[in-house]
């Protein structure tokens, strides 16, 4: 048994490195009270340490700890994610005029962040239902206390009580669905329920009703999560309401936990694995449970409220926050296609999401902690001033879009491409017909930003070179991973192979 | 009708009715009172159903902590016993028609066939304690830990919400 224990432990670094640099940061906080930014290097430090360790987990295809948690490289795909936006939000925070006010203490918020990643890397390797609510419960309740970080500020405090309400909500609808597939299979481990189903399901109507109950019950605390409509209504506020670096944080990782979580559920536990004559690479969903039209009815609702809601807004960060809810619609259709194509696609998909969005919104940050809002009339004629930061958003919202040579472009083809391979052409009209609603908004900003200009007096925005460095670092994968995708999709392909196999 | 059917209505009852004067009353420390009732009467639902520690932690937790908790909150805060609270009913219709959706879907999920755990054989007694404390350390442990981790945060949480501002 201990043996057992010792190898899982092995297998669960990267974990243990973030939940010991949350301690880490707490004690720090108690002994360098003044100096915030030793905390920042130490949460740095262990992220980049965490994902070390997730490195060394390539091509492991391993159960650990009874079943609880699966290390596969699918998992290890997600928590990268996770990991690379946590980098690059600790970056965004020290540098960030909004949280590093005088007389503002700091410690709690990095120690939070961790345990917030900390809760979505398990979000995204959790194979057992009640390891999947610990984890959501764990990221979401950090996600509470950091999006109400700015307590002076009215919008925070609202974003706070709001998230906590509707997240309240949300995880004991997703609790019910929970209690409810337990009683029908009497297991919590996602292979064991899966193996329990077929003979559930021959029960007839009643069990059957009642699994759909439980999956839309389910499917509500992801949709929270990841914030597809009608999960959505909290979305907006927080998003408007949290720090910056908060909204850019939940935005990606909380999205990619969200996300691989959702997918596990429904890929291990509701596919028929006794199914026969399947092309390679695909699967089949349960007699008498067809999931995969509610997933399609939420990708179609929330592509399409979020791109037109987002036309009305005028406050940047809302309109980030409605753009972010058709991405999980754009994602979803990923998960329609029920093949590996689809997984692979989502995967490509996050992987350069994580770079244009953080770029997105580090760019409203930077221009927000000049002019002290994020109205898009403030924008008008940055493009002369700033030059260099108008342009870097200028690519993140082009890439956003979805068109070449940026990389939301490759992104949108792979997803486009998976859905037409499997017969749902008008899933993916929906989709690029809502691309171009999207680029209606994202050129209201492009308009203000090269082709208005300021009253007079309103000086440039200047950038330290740090801010311009991390620019560059945003950059340079939104363009480059548009014109040399390889890489990237290779890795998606080979980490989706293995996936769901034992 | 058993023995155990009739204590199983009896709580039940208890449950409910205590329920609705939570619900219906328009003083505060009335509902608070009768939520004793209602939790005491879960915890001898769960005793019924052989679930002993899950009882005893129903009445630690709920009765002995989050109950006299809000009855703190209730008595500690000025004038809340004389506001009379407002209580009325709007947009009747919508609320019905979900009522009765979520009251149709209960009743179908009722049908349905569960998967029967197997009841302790009658005779001694016996107690899950035992076997949950070696789960909580064997089987369980990784949701264990990480449950502290949640602990941990709200913790944190807790003492930085109600840290006073100084310097703002």
């Amino acid at each position: 048994m201990s043996d057992h224990l010792l190898n899982d432990l092995s297998l669960f670094a990267p974990e243990t490195a973030i939940t010991l640099t949350l301690v880490a940061a707490i004690l720090a906080d108690l002994i360098f009270r003044r100096t915030p930014l030793v905390v920042a290097a130490l949460v740095l430090a262990g992220f980049v340490v965490t994902g070390l360790l997730l490195l060394g987990q390539t091509g492991v295809n391993a159960s650990i700890f009874t079943g609880m948690i699966a290390v596969d490289s699918f998992a290890v795909f997600f928590k990268t994610i996770v990991v690379l936006a946590g980098i690059l939000v600790v970056v965004f925070s020290m540098e960030s005029g909004e949280l590093n006010s005088p007389g503002r203490k700091l410690g709690e918020y990095y120690a939070l962040l961790c345990a917030a990643a900390l809760g979505m890397m398990l979000m995204a390797g959790a194979s057992n239902l009640l390891m999947m609510y610990i984890a959501i419960e764990l990221s979401s309740l950090s996600s509470y206390l950091l999006s109400g970080y700015t307590r002076e500020a009215p919008d925070s405090s609202e974003a706070s009580l709001k998230y906590l309400i509707y997240g309240a909500v949300s995880s004991g609808l997703m609790l019910y669905g929970i209690s409810l597939m337990y009683g029908l299979s009497g297991s919590l481990d996602l292979r064991a329920i899966n193996r329990a189903l077929p003979q559930v399901l021959s029960g007839g109507g009643a069990a059957s009703f009642t699994l759909l109950i439980a999956g839309v019950l389910a499917l509500a605390g992801f949709g929270y999560k990841i914030s597809a409509v009608p999960f959505h209504f909290w979305t907006p506020d927080v998003y408007e309401g949290a720090p910056i670096t908060i909204t850019a944080f939940l935005s990606v990782a909380s999205k990619a936990g969200g996300f691989a979580m959702m997918i596990r559920f429904f890929k291990v536990t509701f596919i028929d694995a006794g199914a026969v004559a399947l092309p390679a690479g695909t699967w089949a969903t349960l007699q008498g449970f067809h999931w995969v039209d509610l997933v399609a009815i939420l990708a179609v609702l929330s592509m399409t409220i979020g791109n037109l809601v987002a036309v009305w807004q005028n406050n940047l960060k809302r309109l980030l926050a409605y753009s972010s809810i058709a991405h999980a619609g754009y994602m979803l259709t990923g998960v329609v296609v029920l093949s590996n194509q689809g997984l692979a696609a989502i995967m490509v998909y996050f992987g350069v999401y994580l770079f244009m969005n953080l770029g997105a919104f580090y760019c409203v940050m930077l221009i927000a902690d000049k002019t002290g809002s994020e109205d898009i009339d403030e924008y008008k004629g940055i493009g002369g001033r700033s030059p260099f930061l108008a342009v870097a958003l200028a690519v993140f919202l082009v890439s956003l879009t979805g068109l070449p040579p940026t990389a939301g472009f490759i992104g949108k083809l792979y997803l486009f491409a998976a859905l037409i391979n499997s017969g749902w052409t008008w899933l993916a009209i929906v989709a690029a017909l809502n691309s171009v609603i999207a680029l209606y908004y994202y050129v209201r900003v492009f308009r203000n930003m090269f082709l208005r200009t300021e009253e007079p007096s309103s000086p440039g925005i200047t950038l330290s070179w740090l801010q311009n460095a991390a620019l560059v670092v945003l950059l340079v994968p939104t363009l480059l991973l548009g014109l040399y995708f390889t890489p990237l999709v290779q890795l998606a392909q080979a980490s989706v192979r293995l996936f769901g196999t034992p | 009708m058993q023995l155990f059917d009739v204590v199983f209505y009896v709580f039940a009852l208890i449950t409910i009715l205590s329920g609705c004067v939570v619900v219906f009353s328009k003083n505060i420390i009335y509902a608070a009172f009768s939520l004793l009732f209602t939790f005491f009467g879960v915890a001898a639902l769960y005793v019924l159903l052989h679930a002993d520690f899950l009882a005893v932690t129903q009445i630690l937790i709920y009765v002995g902590g989050i109950l006299v908790l809000l009855l703190f909150g209730v008595m500690l805060t000025n004038n809340v016993i004389s506001v009379e609270m407002k209580t009325g009913t709007i947009q009747a219709i919508p609320a019905l028609i979900i009522v009765a959706i979520v009251a149709g879907t209960l009743a179908g999920l009722s049908y349905s066939t569960w998967k029967g755990v197997a009841v302790p054989a009658p005779g001694g007694p016996q107690t899950t304690t035992g076997t949950l404390g070696q789960m909580l350390m064997t089987s369980y442990v990784i949701p264990f830990e990480i449950a502290s981790v949640v602990l941990l945060v709200a913790l944190i949480g807790a003492a930085m919400t109600a840290r006073r501002h100084r310097n703002s």
